[in-house]
């Protein structure tokens, strides 16, 4: 079946088998291989990817579904070689170990932070609960997407100050 | 709202140096790859847990547009047969089955699906045979035969003193039998990668394993090629736990690479990890301990008996290591313990983080408590009456390297916050819920043990880019080894993390250092790093003098390059120089050497140990019989720290997998089949499932005297915690728990048989 979808910003269009798994489409024959599969139970979240600003697991959507529609990859996180303060966060308070589920954490934290910029701790648990880490412990998790959600909120009030700045001086 | 408190003398740390990779999926995982004209390999595995195989027929399967091979047992053209310890598993079985996981048949195709459709069409005739499903029905006389020799794998035993004698002073004796389940290491990367047939007549195995150089021994005994045909790329991997060390798709993938001439990748779904993975040894463990009124424990009768599946691998080290830590940290006169580790037809188990610890930990940590309940004194007394000292000998009378470690962890244990919280009842969240509090303690042995090939070694080298190029025959599986690598480098050689290249994982260009398992990667990477600085900056610092005509004593290595001691803002030569002056004669040290052992020949008996305390605090819910760990602290002497956040990050992913294994996890099989197939119904902690806060204590000293640097704490983390969590359950209801995982039935059912208004009125 002929799909037309956007991924990463990039539209492809593709003669997909009706059963082929989004996750199979993006690994296999786009060669994004940071959605991984842990599970096919729609258990692990190692392939959760954001369709439509949404996080999905990638392994329980068909590729035909995601015909005219969006799809985001860890891959894309980082713009112009500039990390997103996710990546970073995981990085720094060390969030990840083998990194095998990190793309699919990331993911997740990211549409939770898209939805919710300052959750609280229990919040963050919540959003997390679909995905798997099993060399982590989650603590440093936890603490990433707090770390994280802090510097996306800073950099949102710079840049807001940064505006009002300009828009004195002009006046 | 809940909150994390975060105490710990762990603060400050470095970004492991893999870790940019992985956040941005840079990294690839060997199941990642992908080459040129590339097929897909899949396993025909069993369906019977046993049975004789009276004919396969692969025609059909063969006939099958986009099958490239088809392979069974007459296309090995080695030993048909692998195992780390020795080799007793068939790589393709040729006239019986003995497990689900076993394989008959492998196929290569142009796609995974036909592939999958091709296991379909290969008939494989079985006559089944009778099915054993528990090691104690292996044991009986009746029992049909799995292997030549019988069924047993392994037999261990140690005696001091007279345990029947001695039971009959004892004041106070408990007996009690624990059973400990299977447990699936769960990697989230399943077992996979490609192997690449090259140009010049070699095959590049690129699957994650524990132990390049083992993989390349045994795939040249299996393949009948020299192992230098061999090349093993083997990092990074998503996890391991103990599970990859021995081989698993490697050999499948070798076969057809070589058959079709063709890249064959392989990767399990979960559920054919499942069937064919390695698990934890499930045990079932009797002990019987008796004490003088004054709490000094006088006697400790032991029988563990092992439920290894199907195959050897390293099921007789496992129960070895149970026999040696089955009194662990206590000086108890006369002890007996008796181990079986037993062939059966259920799921092969192996090497896991704790091997074998865990389960003999579980058990005699329970009889410490169940002791000091019956002699009305406080557990951690009785813990401290029978302690070692710094210079007792080893738990099977062995000489060990002198160690107050268990003194230490108890004494931080005692002093943590939650076992200092006086108003712990009050903070239940609701009247069905009941709160309680646990402590256990652990010993643990690293390295291999006494009679057991354990080599270490490694090379540092001024590569001809001028770069410390530091490498090692360890694999990366998130433990973070990279980063112990770099910390120990700059601090044993001097110079930044931007001068040094790591090699580890390709058995083309680094050394053996033996296998990275049992808690030595760190603890061999020190000791190698203390043999080769000294001739490597000597070597170092001699070009240098001979460069610029500074004296060596006046010279130092630093960031960039050699320093001397007027240099205040670059280096006065740097590495990239000192590479260019030596390229005729590169500089170069290499160090091959033993993980030190006991003298005393006993066979596995450890070394060098480690030591956890862990402190549990845990909410009952008297209703649905729920236990949630609510704080979880754990006080660890293991040596310096080298690398804080990678120490971390062991101590609290050990806690949590020690938390499914105590509350969650059991890989079920009925009749030799597997009934728990996926993560649908094998169930692991998510992060929903684990305590609000999480206190880890590191204690660094060693023991005067000791030369033995840092301690890996790979396992140590995995082993205190499920007697921790179970002591914490009595604290809470009352119940003593024998079997894991805990069973909510089995607490909702001790609830019901007290009223329910004395549990509203009773602060138990």
């Amino acid at each position: 079946m002929k799909i037309r979808v956007k991924v990463n910003g990039h539209l492809f269009e593709s003669d997909v088998e009706p059963r082929t798994l989004l996750v199979y489409y993006l690994r296999d024959e786009l060669k994004l291989t940071g959605a991984h599969v842990g599970c096919d139970t729609t258990s692990c979240g190692a392939c959760t990817v954001l369709f439509d600003g949404k996080a999905v697991k990638s392994c329980t959507v068909l590729a035909v579904q995601a015909n005219g529609r969006e799809v985001l990859t860890v891959e894309a996180l980082d713009q112009e070689g500039q990390m997103h303060p996710l990546q970073t966060a995981f990085w720094e308070d060390h969030a990840l170990q083998c990194g095998y589920c990190t793309p699919g954490m990331l993911m997740a934290s990211y549409a939770l932070l898209q939805k919710n910029p300052m959750p609280t701790e229990e919040e963050i648990r919540e959003g997390l609960s679909g995905n798997i880490c099993r060399c982590t412990g989650y603590m440093n998790i936890v603490k990433a997407v707090q770390s994280a959600s802090r510097k996306m909120a800073n950099e949102t009030q710079e840049s807001l100050e940064e505006v009002a700045t300009s828009g004195t001086s002009t006046e | 709202m809940v909150n994390f408190s975060y105490s710990s003398n762990l603060q400050g740390s470095f970004e492991r140096p893999d870790g940019v990779d992985k956040v941005t999926a840079n990294l690839k995982f060997l199941t990642d790859l992908s080459f040129p004209n590339m097929l897909y390999g899949k396993i025909l595995r069993s369906v019977y847990p046993h049975a004789k195989i009276i004919s396969i027929s692969a025609k059909n399967a063969e006939e099958l547009p986009g099958v490239r091979a088809v392979i069974t047992s007459k296309d090995v053209p080695g030993l048909n047969r692998f195992g780390l310890i020795f080799p007793d598993q068939p790589v393709l079985c040729e006239d019986r089955v003995r497990y689900v996981g076993d394989a008959v048949a492998a196929v290569a195709a142009e796609t995974e699906e036909i592939a999958e459709k091709a296991l379909q069409l290969i008939e494989v005739e079985y006559e089944p045979l009778p099915v054993i499903d528990d090691p104690e029905k292996a044991l009986l006389p009746s029992a049909p035969q799995l292997h030549p020799d019988g069924n047993i794998l392994h037999q261990a035993s140690y005696q001091k003193g007279n345990v029947e004698e001695a039971f009959q002073t004892c004041d106070f004796i408990v007996e009690e039998t624990y059973e400990l389940p299977r447990q699936m290491h769960a990697y989230m990367e399943t077992e996979g990668g490609v192997i690449v047939p090259e140009k010049d007549g070699r095959i590049t195995v690129y699957a994650g394993t524990q132990h390049g150089y083992k993989d390349r021994f045994q795939l040249a005994r299996i393949l009948d090629i020299p192992e230098s045909k061999i090349r093993v790329v083997s990092s990074p991997m998503g996890g391991s736990f103990g599970g990859k060390d021995e081989l698993n798709i490697q050999p499948y993938g070798a076969l057809l690479a070589i058959k079709t001439g063709c890249p064959v990748k392989i990767h399990q779904s979960r559920r054919e990890s499942v069937r064919s993975g390695l698990k934890r040894h499930p045990m079932k463990i009797t002990m019987k301990t008796g004490a003088s009124r004054s709490g000094k424990i006088l006697a400790h009768q032991v029988r563990i008996i092992a439920d290894t599946g199907a195959y050897a691998t390293l099921g007789p080290a496992v129960l070895d290591f149970a026999v040696e830590h089955a009194a662990g940290p206590y000086i108890i006169r006369n002890v007996h313990v008796e181990g079986v580790s037993v062939y059966t037809n259920n799921g092969v188990a192996g090497e896991f983080r704790g091997f074998g610890g865990n389960q003999v930990t579980f058990a005699l940590e329970g009889q410490m408590d169940r002791l000091a309940a019956k002699l009305g004194i406080c557990p951690m007394e009785l813990r401290k009456r029978n302690l070692r000292k710094a210079d007792d000998p080893g738990p099977v009378g062995q000489e060990i390297a002198p160690t107050d470690g268990a003194a230490q962890v108890l004494k931080a244990i005692s002093q943590s916050l939650l076992l200092n919280n006086k108003e712990k009842r009050e903070e239940s969240t609701s009247q069905w819920k009941k709160t309680g509090i646990g402590v256990a303690i652990a010993m643990h042995g690293g390295g291999l043990g006494f009679g057991r090939l354990d080599p270490a070694g490694g090379r540092i080298s001024l590569n001809e880019e001028g770069k410390i190029e530091i490498s090692f025959g360890f694999e990366e599986f998130g433990q973070g080894l990279l980063s112990v690598i770099e910390q120990l480098a700059i601090k044993e050689i001097g110079c930044s993390s931007n001068d040094i290249k790591i090699t580890i994982g390709d058995t083309d260009c680094v050394p053996s250092s033996g296998s990275s398992t049992a808690s030595r990667g760190t603890s061999m990477v020190w000791h190698a790093l203390q043999r080769m600085k000294g001739p490597f900056k000597k070597r170092l610092l001699e070009k240098a003098s001979q460069c610029t005509g500074v004296p060596v004593d006046q010279l130092y290595l630093g960031p960039s390059g050699i320093w001397s001691c007027e240099s205040k803002t670059e280096p006065l030569i740097t590495y990239q120089q000192i590479a260019y002056e030596t390229k005729d004669d590169p500089i170069q040290i290499e160090t091959e050497f033993h993980f030190p052992t006991t003298p005393h020949s006993i066979p596995g008996g450890h070394y060098l140990y480690s030591f956890a305390a862990c402190a549990a605090r845990v909410e009952v819910d008297v209703l649905t019989g729920i236990v949630r760990v609510k704080n979880l602290e754990q006080s660890v002497a293991a040596g310096p720290v080298i690398y804080p956040t990678g120490y971390l990050g062991q101590i609290e992913g050990g806690s949590v997998m020690a938390l499914g294994y105590t509350l969650l996890e059991e890989a079920l099989m009925e009749k030799g089949k597997y009934v728990t197939e996926n993560f649908d119904s094998y169930l692991i902690p998510t992060i929903n499932d684990i305590p609000l806060s999480m206190n880890i204590t590191a204690i660094e000293d060693l023991y005067e005297g000791d030369e033995y640097g840092p301690r890996g704490v790979g396992e140590i983390g995995t082993v205190a915690v499920a007697p921790a969590i179970v002591k914490a359950i009595y604290d809470a209801i009352g119940l003593w728990v024998t079997k894991l995982p805990v069973s909510r039935e089995e607490i909702v059912k001790a609830v019901n048989q007290r009223e329910m208004k004395e549990w509203l009125t009773t602060k138990l």
